[in-house]
């Protein structure tokens, strides 16, 4: 626990000082508003919802690949990582706390998208909050873990943020967090039951709504299922990696 | 006989620009491989693009998709050479700004061709995207559309480099700002220059501000184009897109001079950031 409170801890204190990396959240109100603006006069029931929720989640899950996924090449480049690892505690931990504290920054985003809404205009009720605040925190989790693991996958390849803006298009796309996954081709649709954020917009979705929540309980269950694959992912992931950086000896660039 | 060390008094403008060139088509083959422009940057300008694209089918059927694949297609180009405000402020973390400010040539020369890459890149993910997603939202494009779509791709380039370039000149004395700043006018340009929503939909004030950029005369102009309306009615509005970019390239210029101007005034002209 005290590796994981360590890695909060230091995060916390490098977006204290840098505040400037938290410039996603400037994107959470423009597409907040850019959606509110194409979906204005269209009446489809839950349009506008899906308008204010999805840029929220966007957000998140941009403040998490593009922050928490540059924890470790960042640490390469100022040749922290060496000491870390040599370190006698693991390294997971210390990576899953430094994601955690992007990640529960990153609440801000519901505020952000909620407050552009009602400045449009727009109220939003939460009729379901028990689910609702569960969800939150679900996506929350799930976010940090994929974040994890995308944040391994990146320590490898030369010209890696290339990759690290590649995911995030597609997987909006699959996830229907605004586009219904009806829109997507046949063979592409059983795919997005793979996403996380598929789950989380559709549950965070029927939150808000009037009527009851269908499977509420499957839909958290598959979100936060689908966040320990990716935590199981990164911790084996992790630990090939640091194995191959210490046999080419490129723990640090310099 | 003068001295071969001695510097011309006034450099060929020529020379500056071939080697800033240099500087810039390094720059594109360090940043991009073919696997990784091919596999990594235009699959996520694509998959962007096809995702306000598919908004469209929700919110307003064909003409809508229409309307969003060319904006956000063009838009791909608007974001990579707006990456001219983060590369022009790697100067002063590579400890080079100080030969540049002290070379006998004006500092503008230099920066405004060594980020010219972002326009090669930029220009091939527009008309990747316009070619092979256009078609898929009711965007067909005629054989003898192509040359005219391509010069508008191209002036939307240089056009919103000219734009960063000015924003850059501003940043290259903030460069912890560089990617806010870069952020913030790509998220304006989506915003306002009607990629997402018509012109129209904003208020007067914001339509004045929307037309001091020159994304928004070339994307008036490429759906014009699509639309089957002669090189007369096209016209006025490339060039209007093609003034402002002209007009911004100015202000960078004017905005360089007082960089060096003041960094030698005030000492701010350091090795590294």
């Amino acid at each position: 626990m005290n590796r994981y409170l360590a890695g909060f801890r230091l995060q916390t204190a490098l977006l204290r000082r840098a505040f400037g990396d938290l410039h996603t959240l400037l994107t959470v109100p423009v597409y907040t508003l850019i959606f509110l603006a194409m979906t204005d006069g269209v009446h489809r029931p839950g349009l506008s919802t899906d308008a204010v929720l999805a840029p929220a989640l966007m957000g998140l899950w941009f403040m998490a690949v593009f922050t928490a996924g540059d924890l470790i090449v960042w640490d390469r480049h100022h040749g922290t990582l060496e000491p870390t690892v040599a370190a006698p505690g693991s390294l997971a931990p210390v990576i899953t706390g430094r994601i955690g504290a992007v990640t529960l920054l990153s609440f801000v985003v519901y505020v952000e998208s909620w407050a552009v809404g009602a400045g449009y205009g727009l109220r939003l009720t939460v009729h379901h909050p028990l689910v609702f605040l569960a969800g939150v925190v679900a996506t929350a989790f799930a976010t940090a873990c994929t974040a994890a693991m995308i944040a391994t996958l990146l320590v490898l390849p030369r010209n890696a943020q290339i990759y690290q803006n590649s995911v995030s298009w597609p997987l909006f796309l699959l996830s229907g967090i605004i586009v219904p996954i009806s829109a997507l081709p046949d063979w592409l649709r059983p795919l997005s039951r793979l996403s996380f954020l598929y789950w989380s917009a559709g549950l965070l979705r029927s939150a808000l709504g009037t009527h009851p929540v269908d499977d509420a309980l499957l839909r958290l269950t598959a979100v936060v299922l689908l966040g320990t694959v990716g935590a199981g992912a990164a911790a084996f992931l992790l630990r090939k990696v640091l194995t191959r950086l210490r046999v080419l000896g490129t723990l640090g660039y310099s | 006989m003068s001295s071969p060390l001695a510097c011309p008094a006034r450099p060929q403008a020529l020379e500056v620009l071939r080697r800033a060139g240099a500087v810039a088509l390094a720059d594109l083959a360090v940043t991009y491989t073919w696997r990784t422009w091919l596999f990594g940057r235009v699959p996520r300008k694509l998959s962007q693009v096809a995702f306000f694209a598919l908004i469209g089918r929700v919110v307003g059927g064909e003409d809508a998709e229409r309307f969003l694949v060319v904006g956000n297609a063009l838009m791909a180009c608007a974001v990579e050479t707006t990456l001219v405000v983060a590369s022009s402020a790697w100067e002063r973390a590579l400890g080079t700004m100080p030969l540049l400010v002290s070379a006998p040539a004006p500092l503008a020369w230099a920066f405004a061709v060594r980020s010219a890459q972002w326009i090669i890149s930029g220009t091939g993910a527009s008309l990747v995207a316009l070619l092979l997603l256009g078609p898929l939202f009711g965007a067909d494009w005629q054989l003898e559309m192509i040359p005219v779509m391509v010069l508008l791709v191209v002036l939307t380039a240089v056009g919103t480099y000219c734009f960063g370039l000015a924003l850059g000149a501003w940043v290259i004395d903030h460069p912890a700002q560089r990617n806010v700043v870069s952020l913030l006018a790509n998220l304006l340009m989506m915003t306002i220059c009607g990629v997402q929503v018509a012109l129209d939909h904003w208020p007067a004030p914001v339509q004045t501000l929307a037309a001091l950029l020159p994304i928004t005369h070339e994307l008036v102009a490429l759906r014009e184009l699509l639309d089957g309306a002669p090189l007369s009615a096209i016209l006025p509005d490339a060039a209007a897109g093609a003034l402002v970019g002209a007009a911004w390239l100015a202000i960078a210029v004017v905005a360089f001079g007082r960089v060096g101007e003041r960094g030698r005034r005030d000492g701010t002209i350091e090795f590294g950031a």
